[in-house]
């Protein structure tokens, strides 16, 4: 960076200048792949999560399953569904989901079980139905464990999506994917530093989610 | 809250990009391939090297400012990709080599010749076959090159494809993930120099395998001969003293629908004409070196050319 | 199907086992870039998590600079450090790799080394004093042995990861199995394609159930199954890509 600014320096500022809307590009379709997977993986993994928490004997098949997914290498799980789905935003997605339900699941029903039984039964004392229940007091008081999981789903969904980069997806990892070809270091650095920053902005908002959710855990500390 | 954010991804996911990699320019307004009159929609395949994305770029530019709908689609890869591409009718225009395709498509049997009329009249009998059909050969020739650097290669006293055959046996060639499949690499070498070093190859991205050369991490290595950097760094480009290399040409390649398309043959091959060798050494430093844009690389090249 | 055939065969021929390409080779590799990068990962964040995590002060700072270091992709370090470990006389393949491995082996190691030691019962640190330990003894006798099933989860996690994201080194010339998924899609050849997919997948399985066993070897005081995964909710739950 002491030489001039040029296509061999770590970042060559005019490229980044002349590219602002292929960045910009890349921005969109990079949040738009990541809420996608966050949402779905999280509605799925809402439903699996009632009905381990339901049927106690399924969860161990349920983790068992989306663990075995979790520890499928991601590169060659798209790769192994581009020949059956295409280099799509389906292909990527599929891929993505599967990477949020184990976490997600396992914080869903250990946040749910970590209320304490007298608080559930209090308020099945005053007299909720077991579904208002579940609803108003359980997943309540899960609040923090479930956005805890949210939060890690979507910081390393986000990194994943760079990795669609190398089956063609926009996002990030386009970026990345260009420089690395091109053994080109300024679209990686962009690519990477945008990464991590929209990490901790999305992190940062679930922080504060968490926090509008959960009014009772600071009036506890006021008082 | 649920219902928020549910509303909120259906939105999104609604206004959603275009799902493959291509970039479109705009054409006629008509719709595409509507009737008999309507300009056909051009989709032009780019293989993972930087002169294959320019080219891409200039037949793309060049017939979009004809009035034609085009766009370019990167394909991952190389020839292999390329001709899937065709077969599942993702693309309908790619350009070529003509060599290259010959032996791609005739299963690697030897045709091709350094009489780029002969190679390109019997790539045309194998093209018919697939229902595709070629343009004008341009007189650009972009071919393998096997390079070592000068201090390697005058160390082992190897200075040709022979050379290498004999004393070279062991060495790591590092080139393009094709090399595996393609004519005029490992196979090549196997079929006319008895040379197989596929036990050590590694496979490396275009614009690494100089660095990797220089790094001495690869000891042979498969560049194109348009690559600027071989005069530059003063490799040794070994001789091909049995002739394995032959024609490659550039020459466009579509389904014979759109070659059949006699406005946009003409465009096509008015292009290619002014496409020369030198000018792609040209352009290809540009890209490797100066690590501009195709886009860009090949906008500068049609209008000095006034195609543009 | 095809593929699925095309797979058998390439695996059924003799010859793509062996040699510097072969499936073994290859496999071995790729578990020897894995194993050096989980170790050195460790020697890095387990010491400073131990000392953080006893100490019980300057934590939330590292687990911060920790937690930024997860979001960053290890296909973009990988893709950095490629022409600086050419340029520097580092080659190609096994270092740029190994760099971006130790990266990503990093933060769950850290994180669950920090939280399980910090986390150790109050009451029984105080009573190890009160016993006439040092820090250090309290640190190495009884605190670390406390927090074992966390931090051996947290290899566990690191080494799973590992071995799955070895497979990117592929595009960096490391010849691992991920050079089987990259070669066969470019070459378009499914039999290659299939082998260096399912052999990653097979690896990572392999190691996670290898270090479950390590787990509860580990930790015999624990009931079979009741290792915790989970970290309660109030700390973070360390599961990355």
């Amino acid at each position: 960076m002491l030489a001039a600014n040029g296509p061999n320096s770590f970042i060559w500022w005019d490229w980044v200048d002349r590219h602002r809307g292929q960045i910009k590009d890349a921005s969109l379709e990079h949040l738009r792949l990541t809420l996608i997977a966050v949402v779905i993986g999280f509605v799925i993994s809402g439903v699996l999560a009632v009905v381990a928490l339901r049927f106690r004997w399924t969860y161990g098949p349920i983790t068992w399953i989306t663990g075995v997914l979790y520890t499928i290498p991601s590169l060659a799980l798209f790769v192994l569904l581009v020949p059956l789905t295409g280099f799509t935003t389906l292909t990527g997605e599929i891929g993505l989901v599967s990477y949020t339900l184990l976490i997600l699941i396992r914080n869903i029903v250990a946040g749910v079980d970590g209320v304490p039984a007298s608080v559930k039964e209090a308020a099945d004392g005053m007299g909720y139905t077991p579904a208002r229940r579940f609803v108003a007091v359980d997943l309540r008081l899960a609040t923090p464990a479930i956005i805890a999981g949210l939060r890690i789903a979507t910081v390393t969904t986000i990194g994943l999506v760079t990795v669609t980069g190398l089956i063609g997806l926009g996002g990030y990892g386009s970026l990345i994917d260009d420089g690395l070809k091109r053994t080109f270091s300024t679209p990686i650095v962009v690519g990477a530093g945008l990464s991590v920053a929209m990490a901790i902005v999305l992190d940062l908002g679930l922080v504060l989610l968490e926090r509008a959710l959960t009014p009772w855990a600071r009036r506890r500390v006021a008082t | 809250m649920l219902a928020i954010g549910m509303v909120a991804v259906v939105a999104i996911a609604a206004c959603s990009s275009n799902d493959n990699k291509a970039t479109t320019t705009g054409g006629s307004s008509a719709s595409a391939g509507a009737g008999g009159g309507a300009k056909p929609t051009v989709t032009i395949g780019a293989q993972d090297f930087g002169e294959s994305a320019i080219l891409a770029e200039i037949y793309k530019q060049g017939l979009a400012a004809k009035g034609f709908t085009t766009s370019t689609q990167k394909l991952g890869g190389f020839r292999d990709l390329e001709v899937k591409a065709f077969d599942g009718k993702t693309i309908n225009f790619a350009p070529e080599y003509a060599a290259s395709m010959l032996e791609f498509l005739n299963g690697k049997k030897g045709e091709a010749t350094s009489d780029v009329t002969a190679t390109v009249a019997k790539l045309k009998t194998q093209l018919d076959a697939k229902g595709l059909a070629a343009f004008n050969a341009s007189d650009a020739v972009d071919t393998n090159a096997l390079v070592m650097t000068q201090a390697k290669a005058s160390s082992l006293g190897i200075s040709s494809l022979s050379d290498l055959a004999t004393k070279g046996k062991d060495l790591k060639l590092g080139g393009p993930a094709d090399c595996e499949t393609n004519a005029f690499c490992i196979p090549g070498l196997k079929r006319v120099y008895n040379l197989d070093l596929s036990g050590k190859f590694q496979a490396l991205e275009a614009s690494a395998i100089a660095a990797a050369l220089d790094a001495g991490s690869i000891d042979v290595a498969l560049l194109f001969s348009t690559d600027g950097r071989i005069a530059a760094k003063n490799y040794t480009l070994l001789t091909d003293d049995k002739k394995m290399l032959a024609a490659d040409n550039v020459v466009p390649v579509a389904t014979k629908d759109l070659a059949a398309n006699s406005e946009l043959a003409s465009a096509v091959n008015a292009i290619s004409a002014k496409i020369t060798t030198d000018e792609l050494i040209k352009l290809n430093k540009r890209f490797d070196v100066d690590k501009e844009d195709a886009a860009v690389i090949a906008k500068d090249f049609l209008t000095q050319n006034y195609l543009i | 199907m095809g593929a699925v055939q095309d797979f058998t065969t390439y695996i059924t021929t003799a010859s793509h086992w062996w040699g510097e390409r072969g499936i073994l080779h290859r496999s071995l590799e790729h578990m020897r870039l894995s194993a050096a990068s989980v170790f050195a990962a460790g020697a890095i964040a387990i010491p400073p998590a131990l000392a953080l995590g006893h100490g019980k002060r300057g934590g939330f700072l590292a687990q911060s600079i920790v937690n930024i270091g997860r979001a960053v992709p290890s296909f973009a370090i990988l893709a950095l450090l490629f022409p600086l470990a050419l340029s520097y006389g580092f080659g190609l393949g096994f270092w740029p790799t190994f760099g971006a491995l130790v990266f990503l082996a990093i933060p769950p190691m850290f994180t669950n080394t920090y939280v399980g030691v910090r986390g150790v019962d109050p009451s029984i640190v105080e009573a190890s004093r009160g016993m006439g330990m040092g820090p250090a003894q309290v640190l190495f006798r009884v605190e670390t042995p406390i927090a074992r099933p966390l931090i051996l989860t947290g290899v566990r996690i690191a080494a799973v990861q590992v071995v799955a994201t070895a497979t990117l080194g592929a595009f960096v010339g490391f010849n691992g199995l991920g050079s089987y998924i990259d070669e066969g899609f470019r070459q378009q050849d499914d039999g290659k394609l299939l082998t260096g997919a399912i052999g990653v997948a097979v690896l990572a399985f392999l190691t996670e159930l290898v270090f479950s066993l390590v787990v509860r070897r580990a930790t015999p005081w624990l009931a079979p199954s009741r290792v915790p995964d989970v970290v309660p909710p109030e700390q973070v739950e360390v599961l990355t890509p």
